[in-house]
Parts: C-alpha cells; structure tokens; sequence
C-alpha cells in the first residue's frame, strides 16, 4: 500500500494534569474522508490542533507525507499543504470577503491581482462569489462556516481539516456543506473531519475514528464503528442491571 | 470600484503634495513656513505611527524613542563626526531598523497589551540612558551647527514625508504586505493558519514604521538645531501622533494626515493665543481622544466613509469580544 499521507503516532497532549489526548494513533491514506468522533471533550479538537500545529504533542509524533511535522508551527504546515478550519469561527470580520480568500491565496500566488483571480474561483466553487464585497462580520453562521472553508481551500492543500463546519446549521445548509465537502474529495484532496451530527458523519466518512476521554476506542467503516459495543457505551451508557 | 477609489485619493495625495511644493513662493514669513514644516513633519509622525497600529494593532507607546534615535544619531554623526547631514539622516534610519528588531523580537511575540507597556517602558529607559550619557550630552543636550534656511528645511520635510507617504502608500494599500497585515490585526490564530508567520510580519511592520520615524527625528535636529532628551524622547511624540491617528481615522493613510494637519492646527492656535494656559493642552488632547472613541470610532476620516458609503466598518478601537453568534440561521 502507499504511504499514508498522516500517521499520527502515540500522540498524547497534556494540560497540567489533565490528559486532552492519550496515547492516540491511527494513519490516513491519500484521497480518503476520515471522521474523527467522539463525545464532548473527548479530545478531538486537542488531537486537530496538534496536528495542525497550534499544540506541540507531549508525546509521540505526527507524520505528513512521511516528514516529522510534529514541532513545525502552522503557517509551516500550511506551506506544506495542510488547510484547517476552526471550530470557533475565525474570520478576518473586519475585511471583505474577498480579502479574506485573497490572504489565503497569497501562499500559491504572491502577486496581489493574481491572487485575487484565484479568490474568486474559490468563491465561485464554494458558492460565496455573492457575498464577495461585503464585510465577513456581515454574514450569518452558514456564512462564516463557508468562509472558514473557502479560506481553507484557498491554500490549494493536499490535506484539510474540518472541524464542525456543519454543526449549528439548518437541514438545508447542511445538506450543501456536505455537497461541498464531496466535492472537495473529489479534488483529491484528503479530509479529516470532526463532527457531531451523526447523519453526516456516518454517511461522507470512509473510515471513523472514535475517540472517548482522550483514548482511541474504536477505528473502521462506519458499519463497523456503529456496531462497536465500546463505542455505544461511550455515547449511550451502560445498562442498568 | 475600491481600486478606483483608492486611485483617486492616491492622484489627490500627490495634487496636495505638488500644492505644498509652490507654498515657499506664496508664503515668506517665517512663522508660517515653520508652523507648515512642522504640520508635514507630524504628518509623517502620524503616518509612521499608523503603519505599525492601525495596520496590526500592536501600539506602540514608545515611538519617541525612534524619533529620538534619529534626532541623536543625525546630531552626533554630523557633530562629532562631520558627517554630511543627509547621510547622518540615512544612517539614524539604519539605527532604528536595528533598534526596532532589538525591541520587536521579543516584545511583538507579546498581545497587544504588553507590547504597549513593554514599549513604554522601553521608551523611558533609553530616555534615562540619554540622560546619563555625555557622548549625547546628558541633560543638556546637543547643539548643531545652526544652518538657518526654511525653506531648505520647509522642502527636506517636504520631501522625506512624500517619500514616507508614497512608500508606506505602496506597502501597506497596494501590496500583499498591507492585507497580510491586517489579518493579523483581524485574528492571529487565523493568520497562521493560512501560512503567515505573525511574528516576522509584525517585526517588518515595526521597521516600517521606526525607519521613518528615525528619518523624520534626524531632519527635525538639524532643522530645530537643538535636540535634549525631553524634546526628542519625551511622551508627548508618541501620546500625540496617537491622538492624531486615532482622531483622524486608524488603520488608513489619509485618516493619520488628516488628524495631523487638524491636532496640530489646533495646538498652534493654542499655543499662540491661549499660551497662558499650555498646561491645558494634554488636558484637552486626553478630552478628544475620550470623545473620540466614543462618538468618531472610526475616526474623522469614518464620519465621512458613513455619509458616502452607508458603509458602517467595524472600530478598531473597539476591544474584539470575537465574534457575536448571528441569532437567525439564512438571511
């Protein structure tokens, strides 16, 4: 087989005393949509910002296209091709949104009007091209959510991150988000998405990943994750005698 | 539409700028080319301010010290070394760049909070150190050779603050460096995210705001002929080019020009006709900044942004909560 383009490896993040991540690996082939779940702080957005750079791991590493990633700061890491999205929505709210694709899309094309080009073919694909020139405080959740995405892709990765780019929106919202997100697969580009709706989760995600109290508690197709007695304790309990 | 916009403000700026060029045929007093060499000079100031406040946010309260590094290095040179005066200038501005990457690399890793009381701080002690050293004269200063020519001096400010103006123009509103920039200013974990490295972007802003500085401190030694510590490295440098960025509009060119030329106005008035009452003036300068962030938050400049545009921009001086979760779901 390939060689993965992640490979997280024994990956363990403390805080003080309290354990976010532990002990946690699992590897990522190329082209691939793989869901990271798990109950509230579980540990899943701890496990993305050290993937993409914003904690250093405690212990273990994390591999991308086979190089050490694991010390390496963000803006290094999107160089290299990595692309997050942020759970909190992080837009540039006092800029267009125009300008905000256009930041992005300094990384693959330095030059201003070049850069600009590109930004509207980001927003043509995502389907913000509408909203171009007003201020990204302007625009509602679904809004934002979409402009954390097509900031994301303006970097042309080879890998993304998507950290609850669905949750918070209406069925319909929700239903183009995913659309977005195949199409996005489609590119090639590989994903690695948190979610906590269930509907969604289950039905894009090749492979799951469920994560309980910071520990790897199950991995497979989402056939086999739903059918894990582990992983239907973690979210629903233990039966009383 | 924008790029439009920002041209024709560009083709007003060099009009104003070709303007000024004939003042020295019109005007002959003394006084009054004096009053308007200082105007450019804290046109330049206000500018030099903004590039590195308005731009990333981080302010800086110890821009004198830069101001103070090109008066002092253009003296000392030119004095003690009989250095040519437009070198002795260029070199004060090298001073600066190495001071600004002295005092940036391990302050502008800081928020924005402990950079302004890390530079103030700063600020003081190279004043104090000006204080005790005699090669800079201590206490007393230095005096230049005096050369006693305003319009030479009207033209030389005239002439660095277009320079600064067209630079800072090009940098900051035209290329990338301006919008990465502003990013950071935005939100920093974002930045990062999308491949900017905040720190390195935030020193090169500081530079660009130093060197001018410095340039401007240099020309301002020769032209006022001398130069003590309270008059080069004082608070009153930086607490009034923050007075005039905030008042005139942060985070533009033209809001910073715009709040020089109206503060200093006012401070030449103030001082001509109410002298007896200078004690007044920082009283009133602190009353406008007050009444500013609360009634002009986007500054003068802003006032007239709303009128033309219906456009209400986000203050910069309003503190950032993060973003306020919208109620409804589509619009």
């Amino acid at each position: 087989m390939a060689e993965p383009i992640l490979r997280v490896e024994r990956v363990s993040k403390a805080f003080g005393g309290l354990t976010a991540v532990n002990d946690v690996s699992f590897e990522m082939n190329r082209g691939e949509i793989l869901g990271l779940i798990g109950p509230n702080g579980a540990g899943k957005t701890t496990l993305f910002n050290v993937i993409s750079g914003y904690y250093r791991p405690t212990h273990g590493r994390v591999f991308f296209n086979g190089r050490d990633i694991s010390h390496k700061p963000p803006y290094y890491l999107a160089a290299r091709g990595i692309g997050r999205t942020f759970q909190v929505v992080k837009p540039f709210a006092g800029l267009t949104v125009l300008e905000n694709i256009t930041i992005a899309s300094f990384l693959k094309h330095p030059r201003r009007a070049q850069a600009e080009a590109h930004a509207w073919k980001v927003l043509e694909f995502t389907g913000l091209a509408d909203r171009a020139k007003i201020q990204a405080a302007s625009l509602t959740l679904a809004g934002r959510k979409r402009l954390e995405i097509s900031k994301a892709l303006a970097l042309e990765p080879t890998f993304l991150l998507l950290d609850e780019v669905v949750a918070g929106l209406n069925p319909t919202e929700a239903d183009r988000t995913i659309e977005l997100i195949l199409k996005v697969r489609d590119q090639g580009i590989t994903i690695l998405i948190v979610e906590h709706i269930m509907r969604v989760i289950m039905g894009i995600s090749d492979r799951l990943v469920v994560l309980n109290f910071g520990m790897k508690i199950a991995e497979g197709s989402p056939a086999q994750v739903a059918a894990d007695p582990g992983v239907i304790k973690a979210y629903l309990g233990e039966e009383q005698e | 539409m924008i790029t439009l916009k920002r041209d024709r403000r560009l083709q007003g700026a060099v009009v104003v700028c070709a303007a000024l060029l004939l003042v020295p045929l019109a005007v002959h007093d003394t006084f009054y080319l004096r009053v308007l060499t200082e105007a450019i000079m804290w046109i330049g100031l206000a500018l030099a301010f903004d590039a590195l406040a308005g731009y990333t946010g981080y302010l800086n309260f110890g821009h004198q010290a830069f101001f103070g590094i090109g008066a002092y290095t253009t003296a000392v040179l030119m004095m003690k070394s009989g250095w040519p005066f437009f070198l002795a200038v260029a070199a004060g501005g090298v001073a600066a760049a190495i001071g600004a990457l002295i005092i940036g690399l391990p302050t502008l890793r800081l928020r924005g909070t402990y950079f302004a009381i890390a530079t103030w701080a700063l600020a003081r002690a190279i004043q104090q150190l000006a204080l005790v050293t005699n090669l800079v004269g201590g206490p007393g200063g230095i005096r230049l050779t005096a050369y006693l020519n305003p319009v030479y001096f009207f033209y030389v400010m005239l002439g660095v603050v277009a320079a600064i103006f067209f630079v800072l123009w090009f940098l900051l509103e035209r290329a990338p460096f301006g919008l990465k920039l502003k990013a950071i200013r935005e939100d920093q974990d974002s930045a990062k995210a999308l491949g900017l490295n905040p720190t390195l972007l935030k020193n090169l802003a500081f530079i660009l705001s130093a060197v001018p500085t410095a340039l401007i401190g240099g020309v301002f030694a020769y032209w006022i002929t001398y130069i003590d510590p309270g008059s080069t490295l004082g608070d009153l440098v930086s607490d009034q080019a923050l007075v005039m960025v905030i008042f005139g509009g942060m985070g533009t060119l033209i809001g910073p020009a715009i709040g020089a030329v109206l503060i200093f106005g006012f401070k030449t008035l103030f001082w001509t006709y109410l002298a007896a009452y200078e004690v007044l003036y920082t009283i009133v300068l602190g009353g406008v900044i007050a009444l500013t962030v609360v009634f002009l938050p986007n500054g003068v400049l802003g006032l007239f942004y709303r009128s033309r545009r219906g456009r209400n921009a986000p203050s910069l001086l309003r503190p950032k909560t993060g973003m306020p979760e919208p109620s409804g779901k589509e619009a």
